[in-house]
């Protein structure tokens, strides 16, 4: 049972900062995801935690001590890769039981329990080339697992492996996971494990963790622009408007249609915004309205069994839509209309990129 | 894309078996005439058939040289083994110093790294010529020469580059994040090198370590003037072979029969490494 | 008129030592002018061979390749009149991004402001006008992907080859990416092949996929008719995301129909007058089948069989709610959140007309009505 905690953590090599005053906490039992776009710090973070390299400044406790200077095989860590890094000339059974400092027949027992848990009890004697994909993951982390650790690394240990098994892991990682007491980060670059797996997601971008949240949470309200961007498949629509507030409601134009994006009370004269619609939010209608936006239907794209009609607006922006499979979806080159209701909208500080408007949308929820 | 016509596959063949001939020919008519005396060896036209004779091996063996002007005493025997002791001393020490430092040179970068090793290649550049005498002088006041320490020391030039340089490409082919696995498992460095790093370069060092003893095997200048004649190599003891009263074919072939044998079996025993090796250091290093 | 029309296509990879390896059978496929379609698989299925035998870096091992009437299997690769963008982008290096894609048009002999028009169009088209000036080093390699699709679409052929076109690019871009390449596909009417392992990508921008597996071509139909009425249990558990719910079940005969059990504690009765007469053999003639639903067909919160969750996760648009039925696990996907714990109590509906059942050999009995 050991907390890990990050305080302000910094790391460079030469101009580029992937980890600039990084903190966070991971509680005993806690899977956090760190979650964010390829080359945004994710993996050095992970690698100063396990050792392989120092940070400049700050520390990394587990428990309440520092590990920061202790050689990687005193942290009390385990870490399974994204390449799996077997040991290629070791069977499946003694790559496992390199985890264990012991010997003789308590090691023996471990190893069946684990391999039992992961299903690779058939594969134990075999090398790790005689293994598929997913076979080698599953021994991987059998062998990050079996030491009992107090902090867990997983770098986005379903990078390789095919969308069945992933998906299968998808539901099977986080019982597993939950079974100890360590405390996991899950480093990911696909929004919808870390949504799956963690109970709370970091989203880390240019060495920077912007927001640290629940899924639920980060999906719904969104810190900034470039997180909403991050969340979501197909990616949330933006338009370029500039807000008014009329009656207590706020409104803009949007591609010539008057938009209403909910009570204006108690916010900041916004100015100059991003307007963010998540594309399962639009609603699509071949019948006019003051409050719907005039688009033409460019192609349509079923998706995870929906349909995605990539649109173009009137002022020639493009949306994106993805409507439920029986919803009516017209075919390309139709004129339809596009709306929305008005607590789906976010709206973002277009010169920050921050969400305007935070405890409002906090408060509707 | 596999074009393979029955006319090509016979032409494939014969251009097979002529290049064969051209490159073991000389090797086959060594063998041969190791078999054969002086008069039978320079016979013209030379025969294919001969009556086979050991009285070269004989000689060779009993040390007793016999020639048109007499018996002369030539330790061949003796400097066969000083070429085995000194090779296997020879690569031993330099795969000791050579396969840690390639490790250090594969994974960590330091401070004038690259120019260190880069130095210790360009030992190979410089014609042993050149450094000769003053080598010899220096071994003269240090005590050194015509030792078998001092002779192993002076073969690492040779040694030491070429396993440093294939082995460090073999250390680079290895993923790092296998050997953070297992120190993270709670292993020692020094354990992730002997456990994880050594095995997985295992050919590579097989191949580095066969390369360096054919070539201190076959050095040639380093002991003609380091060694005196309890200490000499076979490649300096032929020089024996010259006398004046003539050379003697028969008993120089059965020599070079003898010294090739070591190096040849343990070339085939280790063919596949030493070839992978070969390869694999021309790419990497 | 059939564009592209393969048939019998057989490929043998044979290595000394080894036995022959059979990497596609008996391959026939025709392909429509203007029609855009993938070769989906898994790796080793044979569709990235069936794509560089069309292409010509392969020869046939039997069979025929015609491309708009000519025969084109026996032309080297140069005269099939084929475009082709590589998974290993496969670019330049000493060229900019502009002259990488502007070499593709070198032997069609277009005027100099014909060629700045058409890269700047295409370069648009696939976001990457800010790095024309750049080398192909300096790009990431999703703007490298990017690059190589662009040289491809840039030019005139009869048919284009993708292979892997989206694998590397940035998720943020590739819903907007397929959307655009497929209006340019069909605006200009252009005929396309392309390879993929991710059925989102071939189910987004193909208009009829190929299913491989083993080298044999499974089914090859609209994405609608594979999720709808899949031809055998591999492309029927293949297909969709998550997979299909896969259940045995026993066969026995009720009034006017069958009665299909899982286990003791699930039932299905399928009435007899929605079976066409092959069906009703079938079943009458088997008494175990396979039943496959959709996780998407299986609503949460009412019906009479009980689950017990053992995970519910929220994914931002819908949850997928993962039950155990004693000992047998099913997956239900709905678009809501829903209040429901691991080892909560949950009632999942699984209707009849939603099942598909399969036989023993793994065809298709009958498939579940289209709602």
């Amino acid at each position: 049972m050991a907390r890990l905690e990050i305080s302000s953590v910094s790391k460079a090599f030469g101009a580029t900062r992937p980890a600039d005053g990084l903190s966070l906490a991971v509680e005993p039992g806690e899977i956090v995801a760190v979650f964010g776009p390829s080359g945004s710090g994710k993996t050095v973070l992970l690698r100063m935690i396990a050792g392989m390299f120092e940070p400049d400044s700050g520390d990394i406790t587990v428990g309440g001590r520092s590990i920061v200077g202790a050689p990687p095989e005193r942290r009390g860590i385990g870490m399974a890769f994204q390449n799996f890094a077997l040991f290629p000339h070791m069977t499946a059974r003694d790559n496992i039981a390199s985890g264990l400092r012991a010997s003789g027949s308590d090691v023996a027992n471990r190893v069946a329990a684990i391999s039992k848990l992961l299903k690779i009890e058939h594969v134990l004697g075999h090398a790790p080339r005689e293994l598929s994909n997913g076979q080698k993951q599953r021994t991987a982390l059998a062998r990050a697992l079996i030491g009992n650790p107090d902090v867990l690394l997983l770098d986005d240990p379903l990078r390789n492996v095919d969308a069945k098994l992933r998906y299968e892991m998808r539901l099977e990682l986080p019982n597993l996971l939950r079974r100890g007491t360590a405390a996991v980060l899950y480093v990911t670059q696909d929004y919808r494990e870390a949504m799956a797996i963690a109970d709370r997601i970091a989203v880390l971008i240019d060495g920077r963790l912007v927001q640290v949240a629940t899924p639920a949470d980060i999906y719904a309200q969104p810190a900034s622009v470039a997180i909403a961007r991050l969340f979501g498949d197909p990616t949330i629509n933006l338009a370029e408007v500039s807000p008014v507030a009329e009656h207590g409601m706020l409104t803009t134009d949007v591609a010539g249609a008057r938009m209403r994006l909910g009570a204006a009370d108690g916010l900041a004269f916004p100015g100059a915004c991003w307007l963010g619609v998540r594309p399962e939010d639009l609603v699509v209608s071949s019948a006019s309205a003051d409050d719907a936006i005039p688009a033409r239907i460019l192609a349509i794209t079923p998706m995870h069994e929906k349909a995605v009609l990539l649109l173009r607006l009137a002022d020639g922006t493009e949306w994106l839509a993805a409507l439920p499979p029986d919803a009516p979806q017209g075919v390309a080159d139709d004129s339809v209309f596009v709306r929305f209701a008005p607590d789906a909208a976010m709206l973002f500080d277009r010169a920050t990129g921050l969400r305007i408007g935070q405890t409002h949308r906090l408060k509707a929820a | 894309m596999e074009h393979s016509s029955l006319a090509g596959r016979i032409f494939r063949g014969i251009a097979l078996t002529l290049i064969l001939i051209f490159f073991m020919f000389p090797i086959v008519w060594i063998f041969m005439m190791s078999f054969q005396n002086n008069d039978q060896i320079l016979r013209i036209p030379p025969r294919i058939l001969f009556e086979p004779t050991l009285a070269n091996y004989e000689a060779l063996i009993s040390g007793q040289l016999r020639t048109a002007a007499g018996s002369l005493q030539m330790p061949f025997m003796r400097n066969l083994f000083n070429s085995v002791v000194l090779s296997s001393a020879a690569v031993l020490l330099a795969l000791l110093l050579g396969v840690p430092a390639a490790y250090a040179f594969a994974r960590f970068k330091f401070r004038l790294g690259e120019t260190i090793a880069f130095t210790l290649l360009s030992f190979r550049f410089a014609p042993p010529l050149l450094v000769l005498l003053p080598l010899s002088l220096y071994y003269q006041e240090l005590g050194l020469s015509d030792t078998y320490f001092g002779i192993v020391w002076v073969y690492q030039l040779i040694a030491l580059p070429l396993i440093l340089w294939i082995v460090r490409g073999y250390f680079e082919d290895i993923s790092p994040d296998i050997e953070h696995a297992y120190r993270l498992a709670g292993h020692s460095w020094r354990e992730a090198f002997t456990r994880i790093a050594v095995p997985l370069a295992g050919p590579g060092i097989a191949a580095a370590g066969l390369l360096s003893f054919i070539f201190c095997w076959n050095n040639f200048v380093f002991a003609l003037i380091l060694a005196s004649a309890d200490k000499q190599p076979v490649t300096v003891g032929a020089l024996a072979f010259v006398t004046a009263s003539g050379i003697q074919y028969g008993q120089i072939a059965a020599a070079i029969v003898l010294s090739v044998t070591p190096t040849l079996l343990l070339a085939l025993y280790a063919q596949r490494y030493l070839v992978e090796g070969l390869s694999l250091g021309a790419v990497k290093g | 008129m059939d564009m592209l029309e393969l048939r019998g296509i057989d490929k043998v990879y044979q290595s000394r030592g080894k036995p022959p390896v059979h990497a596609v059978r008996a391959l026939d496929m025709a392909v429509e002018k203007g029609e855009i379609v993938a070769l989906l698989g898994s790796s080793g299925c044979g569709k990235t061979s069936t794509l560089r035998m069309i292409a010509g870096f392969e020869d046939v091992s039997a069979g025929s390749i015609a491309l708009g009437g000519r025969r084109i299997h026996e032309l080297p690769p140069a005269r099939r009149k084929v475009a082709m963008a590589f998974e290993g982008y496969s670019l330049y290096p000493p060229l900019t991004v502009r002259e990488n894609i502007a070499f593709a048009l070198k032997s069609a002999q277009l005027s100099r402001s014909e060629v700045t028009r058409r890269v700047d169009e295409i370069a648009r088209l696939v976001e990457i006008e800010d790095i024309l000036d750049s080398y192909p080093r300096a790009i990431s390699g999703g703007q490298q992907q990017r690059v190589s699709l662009a040289r491809a679409l840039v030019r005139d052929a009869d048919l284009y080859l993708l292979d892997e076109p989206m694998g590397q690019l940035e998720p943020q871009l590739r819903a907007v990416l397929r959307g655009r390449i497929k209006s340019l596909l069909a605006e200009r009417g252009m005929t396309a092949i392309f390879v993929t392992h991710d059925q989102t990508e071939a189910s987004a921008l193909a208009d009829r996929i190929a299913v491989m597996e083993g080298g044999v071509l499974q089914q090859f139909a609209s994405e609608k008719e594979l999720k709808s009425k899949p031809a055998n249990l591999f492309v029927a558990s293949f297909i969709g995301e998550p997979p299909m719910n896969l259940l045995d079940a026993s066969v026995a005969r009720s009034d006017g129909g069958f009665r299909l059990s899982v286990g003791t504690d699930m039932h299905f009765d399928i009435s007899g007058a929605g079976l066409d007469s092959e069906a009703t053999k079938a079943l009458a003639g088997t008494p175990q089948v396979r039943i496959g639903i959709r996780p998407q067909k299986i609503a949460v919160g009412t019906g009479a069989v009980r689950v017990k969750v053992v995970s519910n996760q929220w994914l931002g648009d819908q949850s997928h709610v993962a039950g155990d039925c004693n000992g047998r696990m099913l997956i239900a996907v709905t678009p809501g959140r829903v209040a429901a714990r691991p080892g909560d109590i949950v009632p999942f509906a699984l209707e009849p007309r939603h099942l598909h059942i399969f036989g023993s050999n793994e065809t298709c009995i009958r498939h579940a009505e289209v709602s």
